[in-house]
């Protein structure tokens, strides 16, 4: 399927590695510094809809890894096969000791709650975010609630069973 | 039912109009709000027991708490609680306000809804079905019956209890006590 | 004169039975029309008794005594219009008098909403108000007609000579307007598609957003009053009348079950549709029909 556009990736970029499962699906994964000329690369070759911006925490290997997912919804391009919504996932890792990336927003305006969501559970800062204040959750966190060693069960007896029912003796 | 019968009307006529005339006061909590319109409209019909779903809490006097509770979600259904009208009744839905549910390890879900408000009735399932829904409206008609239906009243004398397990929860609340706490605060009587 | 003392007190009696009666009907209508049971007949009555042993928040003086003046202008718009034989004080005034009294029930609403402090009680008494003005132009002509072809402002004269020419709505030209005031009856009543002032879904049922307790049940019963009163306008000047309150109950049940089936079936319009709609083909109806009546009498 997208022979030339792999091809095309592995021309204009070094250091990245594309394999593709389906013939509508391809990875890509790049390193950190790449990843910015990549979006713009891949928005004007018709990947103009960033559906996804998401986080993997690889406890093992000590980093994070971030993933956007591309679809390309109206593509008439018969470099790119002419089949419509075609999805491209683009991972990149960054160490997980001071977690910090550069922000899409400039590519992407639709990043902006993606950053902010991912800021408040993985704990990953966007630089250049206008705005990163939570999301969704109400509390502060010392370690945010996503990562892989943030105890549930040890921060729910602390939080939530220490509150006592209410009996009618306390009156 | 004894909707019918003159005496227990002119002997009781509170109790069997609050058995009679619930209405329910339509907050969308949780997953569990799907069962809730197949159960008031024409499939199984909860008219016919006088429930009704009404937008505001000053009419209402039934509070199903249909679902999972987050943190933001108790500071709306508390308002809420407090905006009705006595005598109401809540009725936790699911097993979520039981004991916790599906989500009883979530760093953002409350696990037991009856330390912050007081619960009439459960009813367990995940989610319920209609019929499960009838048959609570019945138990609470027997505990309203009995006098035990009382929720309100146990919230009325045991709110620093309450308020104390809400501010665990919560922080810092932006309302008012309802009733007096302690002697030199001004309760809002609302 | 003692009669006449009796026929005051009975009458706002009756129609208070007879709306309530109809709002319970209306739920049980509308209930198996979606092929379900409903309620039963006396729910309306059960909510009511439920209601005043309810505790209830008030917001002010104003709050309390803007929904009493609502009730009590609807009260005494009851007495000006004849119900079969009861007409205690239709000689004094008749359908100018009614046109008048009949705004006191929103503008008591707006007012007693001036003091709830919630932002959907003005819409919904924005919504209620611009509804008003869109049905108070055709109603007008409507009524201009009828005073127009009988020289006569009294219901109780238009009544008694429908006796002889047989109902207003088939008569040559007031047909044009009964048909134009039956197609804004359901604007009168609040009944889909022109229940926008209080729609419970949008905007948190209106200007009754905050009434609980007693302050519920005056609306509702003030809302019974306007149900009758409407019904019964409409019954007295194109169905004739009648000679006692039972033919005349069931003139107006036949009315009322023909504006619910149109409730049933349609949704609710915007407000801007709706006056557009009241200001067109309504309006345009009566306003043949006053032109047509004129050109009668001279």
């Amino acid at each position: 399927m997208n022979k030339s556009l792999k091809e095309k990736l592995e021309a204009t970029f070094k250091d990245i590695r594309t394999a593709s499962s389906e013939d509508s699906r391809m990875a890509v994964s790049a390193e950190s510094d790449n990843v910015l000329a990549l979006l713009r690369f891949l928005k004007d070759a018709g990947f103009n809809h960033l559906s996804l911006l998401s986080a993997v925490d690889w406890i093992e290997d000590d980093c994070f890894e971030l993933c956007f997912i591309l679809t390309s919804y109206m593509q008439n391009d018969d470099e790119v096969t002419g089949r419509q919504r075609l999805h491209i996932i683009l991972k990149t890792r960054i160490p997980r000791e001071k977690p910090q990336f550069k922000t899409v927003i400039g590519i992407f305006p639709n990043a902006e709650p993606y950053e902010r969501e991912i800021h408040e559970l993985f704990g990953i800062k966007f630089e250049g975010h206008p705005r990163l204040i939570p999301l969704l959750l109400e509390r502060e966190y010392e370690i945010p609630p996503f990562r892989k060693d943030f105890d549930t069960r040890k921060y729910v007896q602390e939080a939530f069973e220490k509150i006592p029912f209410v009996d009618d003796k306390d009156k | 039912m004894d909707r019918n019968q003159i005496t227990k009307w002119l002997k009781a006529p509170a109790k069997m109009a609050n058995k009679y005339s619930l209405h329910a006061i339509y907050f969308c909590t949780g997953c569990g709000i799907i069962e809730v319109p197949p159960v008031i409209t024409s499939r199984w019909d909860a008219e016919r027991f006088g429930i009704i779903p009404v937008a505001t809490p000053r009419q209402a006097n039934l509070f199903l708490i249909t679902g999972y509770v987050s943190v933001k979600t108790l500071r709306a259904i508390i308002r809420t609680y407090e905006q009705m009208l006595e005598p109401k009744y809540a009725i936790g839905f699911g097993s979520c306000p039981i004991n916790g549910g599906m989500y009883w390890d979530s760093y953002n879900t409350i696990k037991h809804l009856d330390k912050y408000i007081p619960i009439d009735g459960w009813i367990a399932g995940c989610m319920p079905r209609p019929e499960a829904i009838f048959i609570a409206v019945t138990h609470l008609w027997t505990l309203i019956d009995k006098e035990m239906a009382n929720g309100y009243i146990r919230y009325r004398e045991n709110y620093k209890s309450y308020r104390r397990n809400q501010e665990m929860a919560l922080g810092k609340l932006e309302w008012p006590p309802l009733f007096p706490v302690s002697d030199e605060s001004q309760g809002n009587e609302q | 004169m003692v009669v006449k003392i009796i026929q005051i007190i009975l009458s706002p009696i009756l129609a208070l039975v007879v709306g309530v009666f109809f709002l319970g009907l209306a739920r049980k209508i509308m209930a198996r029309i979606h092929w379900r049971y409903g309620p039963p007949l006396i729910q309306p009555v059960i909510d009511m008794i439920r209601l005043f042993y309810q505790k209830s928040v008030s917001h002010g003086s104003m709050f309390d005594l803007g929904l009493i003046l609502s009730l009590a202008g609807s009260i005494v718009v009851v007495l000006f219009l004849p119900l079969g034989g009861i007409a205690p004080l239709s000689g004094s005034g008749g359908l100018l008098v009614i046109l008048y009294i009949m705004l006191l029930a929103p503008l008591g609403m707006a007012l007693s909403g001036g003091q709830g402090a919630n932002p959907n009680i003005s819409i919904g008494i924005s919504r209620k108000l611009i509804l008003g003005l869109g049905y108070e132009v055709p109603l007008l002509l409507v009524l201009l007609a009828v005073m127009t072809r009988y020289k006569t402002i009294s219901i109780i004269e238009v009544v008694n000579a429908q006796q002889s020419t047989g109902w207003l709505l088939f008569s040559f030209p007031l047909f044009l307007s009964g048909l134009s005031y039956f197609l804004i009856l359901p604007a009168i009543l609040g009944l889909r598609p022109f229940d926008m002032s209080s729609a419970p879904q949008e905007i948190s049922s209106g200007p009754m957003v905050e009434y609980g307790g007693k302050y519920l049940a005056l609306a509702t019963i003030e809302h019974a009053f306007v149900l009758f009163i409407s019904i019964a306008l409409f019954v007295n000047l194109f169905l004739g009348g009648a000679d006692n309150p039972a033919i005349f109950f069931v003139k107006m049940l036949v009315v009322f079950v023909l504006g619910l089936c149109i409730n049933a079936v349609f949704p609710r319009f915007r407000i801007e549709q709706a006056v557009k709609y009241l200001w067109k083909w309504p309006t345009l109806l009566a306003f043949l029909g006053l032109i047509i009546a004129l050109a009668i009498r001279s």
